[in-house]
């Protein structure tokens, strides 16, 4: 049994390492306890050498843990240290670390120790301690234990923030290969549940005044990628089916980092799939933010990302019959679809044209990356692109330079 | 006419006045930034809150939010040049009114806009990278901001920590906004000796910096990535990088 507070940190961070969402963001709220705030966009207090940011104190309450994933570096089989907090050491910990601006929050999660009620009731107790004890306003994201009795995942939704199930895999065949005592319907019983409440408290709240908050930043899940052989398309579209059946804040990707061996599993050498995983974000964000569809992005024939072109621009590479666009007529949701113009700079065309036509010589001022954008757009009537619009004059001309080897005169 | 001044809200807005009342303006400088050459003329000018107030209510009057957020956060960048930029950007906003915003590449908007922005992106950074120590009864951070950011901070960090008592010291430009029971203040500051750091508030530092170093991905390893987050010009002050 390990005692020392740091060491049982280091396990439970390591264990918990793996988790990606970080975010703390959705919710805006005021101190109305005694310490803490939320702010909406979300504040990343640090960045670990990997380059991720930290913003919660994101650890298990424990890792021992009754299940076998494959995947899953705490699986009962695996042969690694185990620890538990306390729900009054984790209250302590966060109040601590949020006193010294360390951290914006919570990111609770477990393994299951015994069963889903007493690890859920565990991780209940913690939230009570931090609200009701501490009175605590600031951000906590739990993950939701499927198997937990509903009441007691609602009474726990009254008092977090974000709460997430990860659905783990994007396909049912995936999850019978890798994590078969875990079943989609039970994944997603506490995702329809969370969002049910979700509904609910928006509805209840227009007749009543006092009403315990639910879930007030979402519900988010998590993906594991490249563990498994599911192609770019359909993790999209269970991307796209996620947000649209559970209205879900986020999905995250978390490229394969392989931790166990196992006949089902690539090998431990493979490397994470950390570009594939950066573009799968990227057409992530095309869904959320710029109005696309899953099935523009990707079709039966091409199921996987261009790991040379980010997905608008293979989006626009397909479809060259819809450009040039001109910058001072395009509504807003067509000036989105050209590569090299974000929501920023779309947003300042549209304001800009209330006052003044946009001359050639103001596009960069606006932000448009015109080393992209030029070959897909009028501006005044101008085309200042290429002669002709080929898609494959346009890739020559963007595709990043082959590095060149410096050559040993010694070998 | 170059207008010097002391670096205060009131001393600039009472050269806005001066400008539209008196001699116009060419430039506007801080006195203590100015090196004064032969060929300019320039003309110190004293603060003066009936003049002051009567250019604040007329920007109040004439301007949009967005505008009025653009003309604060850009007055505390630290760009030398910073003053002139809002000489012309008030100059043209008194002309086409609360659409000003919109004409972002215009000559004069731009400017203002892109200071405005480096210095709300800096107080962005710092909500999350200070870090406060216990210090007997009071929680204390040092920071050394490029621009002059810590009364744009105090408002969160005072709900926030609304029952502590804390101190956002500015190193570099030897500030500090003091705060306690509900209200805040700003003030010169410098420490003399080392601060006591107690057993307990050590104990607390080495448990971040072990969570710290345990929650990265060996296999995901990018430190360019890391550095681009958090420059290494801010990590004296950052705990788990010291």
């Amino acid at each position: 049994m390990i005692e020392n507070a740091l060491d049982k940190l280091k396990i439970l961070a390591d264990a918990a390492k793996y988790d990606v969402s970080c975010a703390s963001s959705g919710a805006d709220k005021k101190n109305n306890g005694k310490i803490g705030n939320s702010i909406a966009a979300g504040i990343c207090h640090a960045w670990s050498t990997d380059g991720r940011c930290i913003s919660l104190l994101k650890i298990l309450l424990t890792n021992y843990c009754v299940y076998d994933c494959s995947y899953c570096i705490n699986r009962v089989s695996n042969d690694v240290q185990r620890a538990s907090f306390t729900p009054e050491e984790v209250a302590d910990l966060t109040i601590q670390f949020y006193r010294r601006n360390y951290i914006e929050g919570l990111f609770l999660s477990s393994a299951i120790e015994k069963n889903p009620n007493h690890t859920m009731e565990k991780i209940y107790r913690t939230l009570y301690l931090l609200r009701e004890e501490h009175g605590f306003s600031g951000y906590i994201h739990v993950k939701t234990i499927p198997g937990a009795d509903p009441m007691l995942i609602h009474k726990t939704g009254q008092l977090a923030d974000r709460m997430s199930v990860n659905i783990e895999l994007p396909s049912t065949k995936s999850l019978k290969l890798l994590a078969p005592q875990k079943s989609v319907k039970k994944l997603m019983e506490p995702m329809e549940q969370i969002n049910n409440g979700i509904i609910q408290y928006k509805e209840e709240k227009r007749h009543f005044i006092h009403l315990p908050k639910f879930v007030p930043a979402g519900q988010s899940t998590q993906m594991i990628i490249g563990a498994t052989k599911d192609t770019d398309l359909s993790i999209i579209h269970t991307t796209e089916k996620l947000y649209n059946s559970f209205n879900l804040k986020r999905v995250y990707f978390s490229a394969y980092v392989p931790v166990n061996t196992g006949s089902n599993l690539p090998s431990l050498a493979t490397e994470p799939p950390l570009k594939r995983e950066h573009r799968l974000y990227q057409a992530d964000w095309l869904l959320r933010f710029y109005h696309f569809n899953a099935e523009e992005l990707l079709d039966p024939s091409q199921p996987n990302f261009d790991m040379e072109f980010d997905p608008k621009m293979t989006w626009a590479f397909r479809n060259m019959e819809t450009f040039p666009v001109e910058i001072n007529k395009a509504p807003y949701e067509m000036l989105l679809r050209v590569p090299g113009i974000g929501m920023t700079s779309a947003r300042r065309i549209i304001r800009q044209r209330q006052i003044a036509n946009i001359s050639y010589d103001h596009l960069n001022k606006i932000g448009i990356v015109m080393k992209r954008a030029k070959f897909f757009i009028t501006c005044n009537g101008k085309f200042h692109g290429q002669l002709d619009m080929n898609p494959e004059g346009i890739k020559e001309k963007l595709a990043p330079k082959p590095k060149f080897e410096q050559l040993s005169i010694f070998s | 006419m170059i207008y010097l001044y002391d670096g205060s809200f009131d001393g600039f807005l009472t050269v806005i006045y001066e400008h539209y009342y008196s001699e116009k303006a060419t430039a506007i400088y801080r006195k203590k930034d100015y090196q004064i050459g032969l060929i300019d003329e320039s003309k110190t000018i004293e603060a003066d809150s009936v003049k002051s107030r009567k250019v604040h209510e007329a920007l109040i009057n004439k301007f949009s939010t967005e505008t009025l957020n653009n003309i604060q956060y850009t007055f505390l960048s630290c760009d030398r040049n910073k003053d002139t930029y809002l000489l012309h950007y008030i100059e043209y906003g008194f002309r086409i009114g609360k659409r000003l915003d919109f004409d972002h590449t215009h000559e004069v908007v731009l400017p203002v806009h892109q200071l405005g922005k480096r210095v709300s992106f800096e107080v962005h950074r710092f909500l999350g990278l200070l870090r406060f120590q216990e210090v007997g009864s009071v929680l204390y951070s040092a920071i050394e901001p490029d621009n002059d950011i810590i009364t744009l901070m105090v408002s969160h960090f005072a709900d926030r920590l609304k029952t502590e008592r804390f101190i956002i010291h500015d190193k570099k430009r030897k500030q500090a906004v003091i705060y306690a029971d509900g209200h805040w203040y700003l003030s010169d500051f410098h420490i003399k000796e080392e601060l006591q750091i107690s057993e307990k508030e050590k104990y607390l530092n080495a448990l971040w910096k072990g969570y710290f170093k345990q929650i990265a991905i060996k296999e995901r390893e990018n430190l360019r990535l890391q550095q681009q987050f958090v420059p290494k010009k801010y990590r004296r002050n950052i705990i788990e990088f010291t």
